[in-house]
């Protein structure tokens, strides 16, 4: 029984550190196809992690903010008929804590804008710009002019699709025209101040800001807004700002989270996490079936001499061990080399890929052309446990059957 | 027929710090139809001397003709057309491909050198009857014994009636039946069909057969005798 | 089959094994392109075919310029006429007239501005999908003059229902001042929800005399049967407009530049992920020849000294190779295409794809179009990687020394 007994763990390494590299070629070749897959893994899931991040910042921000507070109707029927009080007291409090970061109160109503020349309809925002901006609006993106500079400023900001359909200019005069809460038409002259671009085409040709109290004003709705926007903590997890919010709105109001706002970009969020699953799985088992294939070669062309180790005293579990050590050994350094291209190569382009030679498809999708690659650090452990396990699990049939030989029968194939 | 004229080979070749000379100035001179066994111990220089004329090794120096053409300096592809038109080859051991029947063994030289179907078919069941394998031909290497395998080297080696066999230690792996069987095989081809042998070896039996023996030993020829009929 | 193709069978099955592994490898990633791009492309020939359908044709024929600034006034004279030799150029397409400007449309409640559609009630139908999505009341019949379609979400802002009356409110192509009332025949249901509050179509004469049109039109809408016959039907557009130096015809790429863009940015992203899988299969040809070579080197120095070119040995892995491909690829395009098959007769859906559909103009089940070209495609491409992987196993045999190779056992 003496002989019996198993190699120590630092034997047993050396013993499959060499078996590794006995035959260099092959075990580099698998290396590199763990590296490129893991690389893959990684690199593909951080660009699409990326280009999801980027969706919902963008969304989010065009919304605005985490949480809206709307009347029930407003969302189908977007008119000054559905417009709600300022915050009472109670919600005014509870807007005033944490959770919630910031927020504001808007009015949006739809409106016809005139130029000299064209006639277009147009969302009509009326807003505080301080807390337009505490919600994510860019004042960098107000690209001529300025934007406005107080709730009764009487300026306009347009974006610069509109300017263009508008065939107007800034500093010039344009009518707005909407509906005031009594069916009349109101109209009011405006300059327009400021010319913004936005990431979306779709708001840069349909919205127009001006002060909340000005538009307030010109349609004779007191202080009544139209919605109030939140934000607050991550946007994966709205659930504390959203109860917060809903408790004090009361269930006269409709109090949603910017998943329920936007389906679509609540969505991509879910499908995104499925994604990663799915696609680093795939790899993995694109990787498979070459490794079992490299591992059986391994343990094939060495019968002769697991007999031998057999004949000499070592026991089957300890083969065992000794070829899924081996199989560790390389998966470890295939993991190292992949993440290691993945880190390298996401490292140059953090600051972006400029993808404009497709940019509207992008819109299309609600992205826009710059992509950021998002490295998650779950989306890492994800890959490398992955393939750690389920490389193991694929080692685990070579290795059975090495361990299985018969001294004899070993020996005396060849 | 060939004319093989060897003049002054030299070939050293490097064991990790052991320099062999594998080859230590080797003149000769082979005559059409000759039969020859080169003899010496292991490592003495016959398998690399019969390399050389097969042209499977480039030599340090020397020069190496057969019918005149200077085997030594043509490139890769001439010798391998060589080697397939005019040189059998019989090694030891192992030398069938092992997928493939002994027949289609043997028309696998024939289809390289672009002999027809029906014509590779009717040689390659002729030469195969000829050295005794007839009802065995769709066997497998590895279903046949090792003189089995042997005679079908030698087919293969003599289908395409090459001028010179070239046999390093055919008998190595044969009891003395199979190697009696062979060698008498190997003096019928050589006597009817005028083919030139050079056989290395150290079985004395196979020795018996040689009508010139030549002995080697440390890459130099040590003696070169013609011997009484046998 | 010749004695070296022979040769090759049997070589590739002496390790059956690891021929198998090697082959479900190549089986697997083409089972997986073989569904993957049939779905792609089922689903971009559904989002090309229902974006272009719903409203906008493969081709219009417009005023140069109309295009990036839809104007009134960048408009087609006569465009009944010229709709009519189209129709004459074009017998297989189906074609329509329309003219459209913004008009504000106010009912007893509210007021919107929202765009206007002139149509040829007749013509429509051929063009677009919408004269078929109208839930309420009926669409616009040619006798029809002051009637209107509208969108189903604009009815509720309107708060108005078939019947009601409708005031319009624009400017004419003049400039002059534009009003009509109009009755509400219909309201449609596009699933678009921009069309649905956003657009009203009313029959092009009312429109063109309600804005000052005097027969101009702005647009000519032009439907084919299928998208490969886009092309042939521009060039005989563009010969009808020869003579009309403010005319352009674009197609469905100039009318929707995202359509293509969108395609292309899937596209994209598909190929990088079929590339990674694909260059995995390729590591695993690689490494399963490398090893056969080498493992045969002894075997191949006989071979060599029978007088056997190198070329010739390196031909014999390479139809190895191309034999374990061809079992991969057979394997992999029959259970791909059994895959495919299912889904597209029962139609493939995950968990939250119908509202990600519907974003694109898809419907929330999609069926992978099973073609020729679809189905080839990426085991094809996997075919030739394979290849491609066994180049440098195959190169090796140039630099086999028989010698040495006789040596080793």
């Amino acid at each position: 029984m003496a002989g019996r007994r198993a190699l120590s763990l630092a034997a047993m390494s050396r013993l499959s550190w060499r078996y590794l590299w006995r035959n260099y070629r092959r075990t580099s070749i698998m290396l590199l196809a763990i590296g490129v897959g893991v690389w893959a893994m990684i690199f593909m899931t951080a660009l699409m992690r990326g280009m999801v991040d980027q969706m919902i910042a963008d969304g989010i921000d065009a919304l605005p903010g985490l949480v809206q507070v709307h009347h029930p109707a407003f969302r189908d029927d977007p008119s000054i008929e559905n417009s709600i009080p300022p915050p009472g007291p109670q919600l005014l409090a509870a807007l005033g804590s944490p959770p919630v970061e910031a927020w504001t109160g808007r009015v949006k109503v739809p409106a016809m804008i005139s130029s000299e020349r064209n006639t277009r309809g147009v969302t009509l925002l009326g807003v505080d710009p301080a807390g337009e901006i505490a919600l994510g609006f860019d004042p960098a993106s107000v690209v001529e002019g300025r934007f406005l500079e107080g709730p009764r400023d009487p300026g306009l900001v347009v974006g610069r699709k509109l300017l263009e359909r508008l065939e107007t200019d800034l500093g010039k005069r344009v009518v707005i025209m909407s509906q005031d809460p009594d069916n009349n038409v109101a109209d009011r002259g405006f300059r327009i101040v400021g010319v913004f671009e936005a990431k979306l085409s779709g708001h840069e040709e349909r919205q127009a800001y001006a002060g909340l109290a000005t538009v307030q004003e010109l349609l004779g709705m007191g202080d009544q807004i139209s919605e109030i926007a939140v934000t607050g903590g991550d946007y994966r997890d709205v659930t504390a700002l959203h109860a917060r919010v809903r408790e004090p709105a009361g269930p006269q109001l409709e109090v949603l989270p910017w998943t329920e706002l936007d389906r679509y970009l609540g969505l991509m969020l879910g499908v995104m996490d499925g994604f990663v699953l799915v696609w680093v799985i795939v790899i993995f088992l694109a990787l498979s079936f070459g490794l079992a294939n490299t591992l059986m070669m391994a343990v094939f062309e060495r019968v002769r001499e697991i007999g031998l180790m057999q004949a000499l005293g070592m026991n089957p579990s300890a083969i065992l061990y000794q070829v899924l050590l081996e199989s560790l050994m390389l998966l470890i350094l295939g993991l190292l080399l992949g993440n290691l291209l993945a880190i390298a190569s996401i490292q140059p382009i953090r600051n972006g890929i400029d993808l404009s030679v497709v940019a509207e498809g992008f819109e299309m999708m609600g992205v826009s052309s710059v992509l950021y690659p998002a490295l998650k650090m779950q989306d890492l452990v994800l890959a490398n446990v992955v393939v750690i396990i389920l490389g193991i699990l694929t080692s685990l049939l070579p290795a059975w059957r090495a361990s299985q030989y018969r001294p004899v029968e070993a020996i005396a194939r060849n | 027929m060939p004319n093989i004229l060897c003049n002054d080979l030299c070939k050293t070749y490097r064991q990790g710090d052991a320099v062999i000379k594998a080859l230590d100035h080797v003149t000769l001179e082979i005559e059409p139809g000759d039969f020859i066994c080169l003899s010496g111990p292991s490592g003495s220089g016959k398998t690399t001397l019969l390399n050389m004329i097969g042209g499977l090794d480039e030599l340090d120096r020397g020069e190496i003709s057969i019918d005149g053409q200077r085997v030594d300096q043509l490139s890769k592809g001439p010798l391998a057309d060589l080697r397939l038109h005019h040189i059998g080859f019989v090694f030891q051991a192992y030398n069938l491909i092992p997928v493939l029947s002994a027949r289609e063994n043997v028309e696998f030289v024939m289809q390289v050198q672009g002999v027809p179907a029906r014509e590779r078919r009717r040689k390659s069941m002729a030469i195969l009857k000829e050295v005794g394998l007839d009802g065995l031909e769709d066997r497998r290497p590895a279903q046949l014994s090792g003189g089995q395998q042997q005679r079908v080297a030698v087919a293969r080696a003599i289908v395409s009636q090459p001028k010179l066999v070239l046999a390093d230690e055919p008998t190595a792996n044969l009891d003395s039946v199979s190697a009696t069987h062979l060698m008498e095989l190997f003096r019928e081809l050589n006597q009817n069909h005028g083919v030139t042998f050079l056989i290395s070896t150290h079985d004395e039996r196979v020795m018996r057969y040689a009508r010139r023996l030549i002995r080697m030993q440390d890459g130099k020829v040590i003696s070169d005798e013609i011997q009484k009929s046998v | 089959m010749t004695l070296t193709l022979r040769m090759a069978w049997r070589n590739i099955w002496r390790h059956s094994r690891r021929t198998w592994l090697t082959a479900t490898a190549m089986i697997f990633s083409n089972v997986l392109l073989v569904f993957m791009i049939a779905l792609q492309f089922g689903s971009y020939d559904m989002m090309i075919d229902n974006t272009l359908k719903l409203f906008s044709g493969h081709l219009q024929v417009q005023a140069e310029g109309y295009q990036d600034n839809p104007k009134l006034r960048s408009s087609i004279a006569d465009v009944r006429s010229l709709a009519a030799e189209l129709r004459t150029a074009l017998p297989e397409a189906r074609v329509a007239p329309r003219a459209a400007g913004f008009a504000l449309v106010s009912s007893e409640d509210r007021t919107f501005g929202i765009e206007v559609v002139g149509v040829e009630p007749a013509s429509e139908p051929g063009v677009s999908t919408i004269p078929g999505m109208v839930t309420a009341g009926r669409y616009l019949e040619e006798a029809d003059s002051a009637a209107i379609v509208i969108g189903a979400a604009m009815a509720r802002n309107l708060k108005v229902g078939t019947g009601d009356e409708l005031t319009l409110l624009g400017s004419g192509r003049d400039g002059s001042f534009a009003a009509g009332i109009v009755t509400v025949v219909g309201t449609f249901d596009s699933g678009s929800s921009d069309m649905d509050r956003a657009l009203a179509e009313v029959p092009l004469p009312w429109f063109q005399d309600t804005f000052a049109m005097r027969g101009h039109g702005n647009s000519i809408a032009v439907a084919v049967d299928q998208l490969g016959a886009v092309a042939d039907a521009r060039a005989a557009a563009a010969t009808v407009i020869n003579d009309r130096d403010d005319l352009v015809v674009l197609d469905w790429n100039a009318l929707h530049p995202g359509l293509r863009q969108a395609i292309q940015a899937d596209l994209s992203s598909a190929w990088f992920m079929y590339g990674v899988l694909i260059i995995l299969v390729g590591f695993s040809v690689l490494n399963t020849q490398l090893m056969s070579v080498l493992e045969r080197t002894r075997e191949f120095g006989v071979i060599t000294a029978l007088g056997v070119r190198p070329r010739r040995l390196a031909s014999l892995v390479m139809q190895e190779t191309a034999l374990m491909a061809l079992v991969g690829m057979a394997v992999g395009l029959f259970l791909g295409w059994l895959v495919t098959l299912y889904f597209h007769v029962h139609g493939f859906s995950y968990p939250g794809m119908e509202e990600l559909a519907e974003r694109f103009n898809l419907p929330g089940e999609m069926y992978p179009s099973i073609t020729f070209g679809t189905m080839i495609l990426g085991p094809g491409v996997v075919f030739l990687f394979c290849l491609l992987a066994a180049v440098y196993p195959a190169l090796r045999l140039f630099r086999l020394h028989p010698v040495d190779a006789m040596r080793t056992v």
